[in-house]
């Protein structure tokens, strides 16, 4: 089967700053994608590839099985796009904006959009000058998903959205991941992926480092391991530690030794505190971020 | 998208033609009352011992200011020339950068259109307004103007429409450049130096045979005032010429704009 979105060999430079370094990536029809990085790792720069708005070095971009180059409308007729930062035309209201994003499509939108203004609360008379963070943020996503798009392209969409909002915008996607929708979901915040994401790819200063099905990620089985003890010179040495974090006599630790013959180990010296940790996603993340 | 570019430039069209108008309204409204004192030929008079080339600067050697129409042919042209210039230098400069200024040209971008058709729906509004812009102000005058005095029509006709050649070209030429700048502000400065910068240099080279050359350079000199004036017809090379020109800037705007890293 094509992959619904398929980014190929992409590469970006901004002069001499590197943007992004020769990216692969194919999402599945269907599937929720977490694009998670650091600021400035790439994130923003690579959706705008995808939709064309930036002149990529080098890749290609396929939705479909079919090359998606700037100038293809009927391409972009399936694609919702929600950037970071939303700027609109401020001299129009809502409602304004509304009628004119649907003056792009064909079809007629407006029972959808009805659906998405109520459940975002938004006022339809107000001038989008005068619209709050959070509300130009819920205007940005009903826009980016109006027209009933296969393909949603998210750049943090949740930033500056109060925690119902969040929770309904969830639900949304989640729903829309039901009919069939492919979604890449670019973020910065971990338990927003851990929520809704089916795999997640992982990007640090240009580079997509791993990409990985979170249900694998919690499968890793990682252990955070934290000792009190006035031996623990003499623990690292003998469980030959080479990452750890040490203060006076407490040491904390990746546990990557078979869980028995650690216990063994730890049973030889007078420990004062013992404290085992399954890593959260936060930490899995952060390991692959340093 | 094109009735967007429409509404929001309609300002700005309405406030620049108010503008010029008011200026020949004050003149049509002044003048019958000028022209019946004899203050009017001894002002004629002392036109005369102006140097030549100055007179010459303003059309004074072939037209006579002691008519509002003699006006318009000398003093009130440049009037003309000089707004309608301007207006076109800004809205060539504004129309595709203003999106790029206010980064709306991302979700513009990002909806089912092209960039070809963006710059287009952007092209006509201004052709419009500025095409828009000197039919009315043509019509504006001919009726001040034939309401107190008689008038040569088909050098009225020429001239009222001489101003289309230096603007159309001066809109299409700030379109070009805009392709290569990503600030408003600094592109309309740039394209308000080519009008201001134009018309000096049209001023000097009738001044002195040693740098006559300098009209080459200058955007006014496709307006072929003298030649409607003195022989009441427009030169078609420089219809040619002008037309030419806003044609291949408009064109090299279109595959620039494709091109153009835009956020």
């Amino acid at each position: 089967m094509k992959a619904a979105l398929e980014i190929k060999n992409l590469t970006k430079y901004y002069g001499d700053i590197l943007g992004v370094k020769n990216l692969n990536l194919e999402l599945k029809k269907g599937e929720i994608f977490g694009f998670i990085g650091p600021n400035g790792a790439g994130k923003s720069t690579t959706l705008r590839c995808i939709m064309n708005l930036i002149n990529k070095n080098e890749g290609e971009i396929y939705i479909n099985g079919i090359l998606f180059d700037k100038d293809n409308i009927p391409l972009k007729e399936i694609i919702g796009y929600l950037p970071s930062e939303i700027n609109l035309y401020e001299d129009l209201t809502v409602q304004e904006i509304l009628n004119y994003h649907q003056s792009f499509y064909k079809k007629d939108f407006s029972k959808n959009r009805n659906k998405l203004v109520k459940l975002f609360k938004l006022d339809e008379n107000k001038k989008i000058e005068n619209l709050s963070l959070g509300n130009l943020k819920k205007l940005g996503i009903v826009l980016a998903l109006m027209h009933e798009p296969e393909i949603l392209i998210l750049d943090e969409p949740t930033s500056g959205l109060d925690p119902i909002m969040q929770q309904n915008f969830y639900n949304l996607l989640l729903e829309e991941k039901k009919k069939g929708k492919t979604i890449l979901y670019s973020t910065h915040v971990l338990n927003e992926v851990a929520k809704i994401c089916d795999r997640v790819g992982i990007i640090k200063e240009g580079t997509l480092l791993k990409i990985e099905a979170i249900e694998n990620l919690h499968k890793l089985n990682l252990f955070y391991i934290t000792i009190i003890s006035e031996d623990v010179n003499k623990i690292i040495k003998e469980l030959k530690l080479n990452k750890y974090e040490l203060n006076n006599n407490l040491i904390k630790f990746r546990n990557t030794i078979d869980i028995n013959i650690l216990l063994k180990e730890l049973t030889k010296h007078k420990i004062s505190k013992l404290l085992v940790e399954e890593a959260s996603l936060e930490d899995i993340f952060l390991h692959y971020y340093k | 998208m094109f009735k967007r570019e429409i509404k929001i430039n309609l300002k700005s069209f309405i406030l620049w033609t108010f503008i010029l108008c008011s200026i020949f309204l004050v003149v049509f409204l002044i003048y019958p009352s000028l022209v019946k004192s004899d203050n009017m030929k001894m002002m004629d008079e002392l036109m005369k011992v102006f140097p030549e080339d100055f007179l010459k600067s303003f059309n004074m050697d072939i037209s006579s200011i002691s008519t509002a129409f003699g006006w318009l042919q000398t003093e009130g042209l440049i009037f003309i020339y000089l707004v309608t210039g301007a207006f076109a230098a800004i809205l060539g400069s504004n129309l595709i950068l203003k999106e790029e200024d206010d980064k709306t040209i991302e979700y513009l971008n990002s909806l089912p259109t092209t960039r070809t058709k963006i710059a287009i729906s952007k092209i006509t509004a201004g052709l419009i307004y500025i095409i828009a812009m000197v039919l009315f102000i043509g019509l504006f005058n001919y009726i001040g103007l034939i309401s107190s005095e008689d008038i040569n029509d088909k050098i009225f006709f020429y001239l009222s429409l001489s101003p289309l050649l230096t603007s159309l070209v001066i809109f299409s030429l700030s379109m070009f450049i805009a392709t290569f700048i990503s600030k408003t502000k600094t592109m309309v400065g740039i394209s308000l130096g080519i009008v201001f910068g134009s018309y000096i240099l049209n001023i000097l080279s009738t001044i002195s045979e040693s740098i006559e050359f300098l009209k080459y350079f200058s955007i006014f000199t496709l307006a072929d005032t003298r030649n409607i004036i003195v022989n009441s017809s427009l030169n078609p090379a420089m219809l040619f010429i002008s037309l030419s020109l806003t044609i291949m800037f408009l064109v090299l705007t279109l595959i620039k704009y494709n091109k153009k890293e835009l956020v």
